[in-house]
């Protein structure tokens, strides 16, 4: 190989890792970044021993701090000021008695309170039956899902029998929501609009969840009947975004055929006239 | 028949014969002319694809914080193949600076920039800026989380300037923070300051290419050597070389064409390969993102301000790594043009492109 045919090689070769070095470019994502500020309660408790700083390790895996929902939403007072922090004239209410539970969380959740309240659990408040977070746990708050009905929860008061039927009858379901909820959230992910889907599961998914502190087995399984044919509708819809979208591939793929087969008639052309 | 009446026309009244000679079939280009050569005319092909696909984008984007995005909603999927325009503008902007860099690095080691090809070079790096802050006034339109986040980033590193920093920083956003302001301004720098500077440029770029003729590349001996004498002015002619009609032209679209096969792959494969959920997801002030970074090309800037322990110095080695490599040709005098008979010149040029890689995926991942 001559001098100037090694030089050659060497462009061509920079050229192809380069291209390759291009497109193998992540694209700008993850990483950590900006969030929410600390609070004084966070800040204060995190270095606090026991049980005056266990809340903040339990509350940092909850639904709520995933969602940005710090401990002054709950307990009040003033997240900014260390001072008015836990003043009660700055709305600090401190921790719930046991019966005062669900009030306090239904400020925010007073629909699942209402459905809590009406529940056989609901009836058995300050009586040893459960509250919110019997189940949902209190700092560290789990999300509303059929995972919380297990053998491990439910048998520190009862036997399992009654609320294995519940929740297999509700499993299909749960699994449904799910598996639309996410094919809904990639769809959103790539520009879909995905407003009036969201809007019908956000409405569906809230319907189901009403059937969580019911504990009537045949109102159970008549309820989640009814909300999947509702699931089914939203699926047939996504179905045609696929369907649109494995079409589009199939374009794409004879375009960029076309293009690469172009190139190909180019370069021999070129090679003709060389 | 008809075509050679039509074009005997023509030539009768515009001389056309005269000018398909002088410009296409007897413009010569250097006999071993290579691939890299044709990077400038699929960078004009992506430019025009940009100019084509924005005009299209302008007729249903509506450049208001309230309706922006919901504008590129509608148009992703409600027009008729409004998301193919839209994610054909959008991964064009990328792959127009991919290619820029590709063109860059090309010049750089054919040492093409050298005498007398000092003003083709710095146009070039001119449009390679302007092509960095067109892409930068484009990301904010869609007013995303992303774009309005990112921007916010971007703006702010303006505020290491000592003194005029903040004033800067203010003037850039037409406000204290990213606003309807912003979105305005921005709008129209992206359509009509920038493109309209843009288009000039190639024009100057061009001109300057026909004034000099075009480069050799740098193979063989006494080639590679400027024939230029110094203190006159002389035209670069390749006696011999090769046609630019048909022969570089058909170079030059089966370079097109591979891009376009590479940008049609991504548009329809792996559009959201330059897209994160962020998006996807109306701007709002008032909930910064966690996980929030400029755009690739950017992130090698980004991660340098911070690495440095004042932005203030971050910024500076930035500058002055700029106007080094705007000012190469007239520090870099030697007449030498292989890159395998410049040492030095190709440890720095690679270093200085491994250091950005580097800085790019340490950007990406910290």
């Amino acid at each position: 190989m001559t001098y100037r045919h090694t030089t050659r090689y060497h462009l061509r070769a920079a050229f192809g890792a380069l291209v390759l070095a291009a497109l193998a470019l992540p694209h700008p994502a993850p990483a950590a970044g900006a969030g929410h500020p600390e609070t004084v309660c966070i800040e204060c408790h995190s270095s606090l021993p026991d049980r005056l700083g266990a809340p903040v390790k339990l509350w940092r895996s909850s639904v709520h701090a995933e969602n940005g929902i710090s401990c002054n939403a709950c307990h009040g007072g003033d997240p900014n000021d260390a001072d008015d922090a836990m003043n009660r004239s700055k709305g600090f209410l401190g921790a719930p008695k046991e019966t005062e539970v669900p009030a306090f969380c239904g400020r925010c959740h007073p629909g699942v309170m209402k459905d809590y309240l009406a529940s056989a659990h609901g009836l058995a408040l300050g009586k040893g039956g459960p509250n919110c977070v019997t189940c949902h746990g209190n700092h560290q708050v789990l999300k509303a899902s059929i995972e919380l009905i297990n053998e491990k929860n439910c048998t520190r008061c009862h036997s399992f029998e009654r609320a294995r039927a519940i929740r297999d009858a509700m499993q299909q379901t749960e699994s449904s929501i799910v598996g639309i909820d996410a094919r809904i959230k990639g769809f959103q992910a790539e520009g879909v609009d995905t407003e009036r889907l969201g809007k019908g599961l956000f409405a569906v998914r809230n319907r189901f969840h009403t059937l969580f502190h019911e504990v009537n087995v045949a109102q159970v399984k008549a309820e989640s009947a009814q909300i999947d044919a509702e699931l089914a509708k939203l699926d047939r819809d996504l179905r045609v975004i696929e369907e649109a979208r494995a079409r589009r591939k199939v374009a794409g793929g004879f375009a960029v055929a076309g293009m690469l087969l172009l190139a190909l008639l180019c370069h021999l052309m070129k090679k003709s006239f060389d | 028949m008809l075509i050679k009446q039509m074009y005997d026309w023509i030539d009768l009244r515009l001389g056309a014969r005269e000018i398909v000679k002088k410009q296409l079939t007897g413009y010569l280009l250097p006999a071993r002319i290579n691939e890299w050569y044709s990077l400038g005319s699929v960078l004009m092909v992506i430019f025009g694809l940009q100019v084509v696909t924005g005009m299209l984008l302008m007729v249903y984007y509506v450049p208001d914080p309230e309706k922006a995005f919901k504008s590129i909603t509608f148009i992703m999927n409600e027009v008729p193949y409004g998301w193919l325009i839209r994610l054909c503008h959008a991964v064009g902007s990328n792959m127009m600076v991919a290619v820029l860099f590709l063109h860059m690095f090309s010049v750089l080691m054919m040492g093409s920039y050298k005498s007398p090809r000092e003003l083709n070079w710095l146009t070039g790096f001119i449009l390679f800026c302007l092509v960095q802050g067109i892409s930068l006034t484009g990301y904010l339109a869609p007013w995303s989380q992303l774009s309005f986040w990112a921007t916010t980033v971007a703006t702010n590193s303006a505020a290491a300037i000592p003194v005029v920093g903040p004033y800067l920083v203010e003037f850039m956003r037409g406000g204290k923070l990213v606003g309807p302001p912003t979105l305005g301004r921005f709008f129209a720098i992206h359509v009509v300051v920038l493109p309209a500077v843009i288009a000039a440029l190639v024009a100057l770029h061009l001109f300057l290419l026909k004034r000099t003729g075009i480069s050799r590349p740098p193979e063989g001996t006494k080639e590679c050597r400027n024939p230029t004498p110094t203190g006159s002015y002389s035209y670069e002619s390749h006696p011999g070389g090769v046609p630019f009609f048909p022969n570089y032209a058909l170079q030059d679209l089966t370079s097109i064409c591979i891009y376009i096969a590479a940008f049609l792959a991504v548009v329809f494969f792996a559009p959201n390969f330059l897209f994160t959920p962020d998006a996807f997801v109306p701007a709002n002030a008032f909930l910064t993102p966690a996980h929030i970074k400029p755009e690739w090309y950017f992130l090698a800037n980004y991660q340098t301000l911070k690495i440095f322990p004042s932005e203030l110095l971050g910024l500076s080695v930035q500058v002055a790594a700029m106007t080094l490599l705007a000012l190469l040709p007239f520090i870099d005098r030697s007449p030498e043009r292989n890159p395998l008979k410049r040492p030095l010149f190709l440890t720095l040029a690679v270093g200085g492109i491994l250091l950005w890689l580097g800085l790019t995926i340490w950007g990406h991942y910290s």
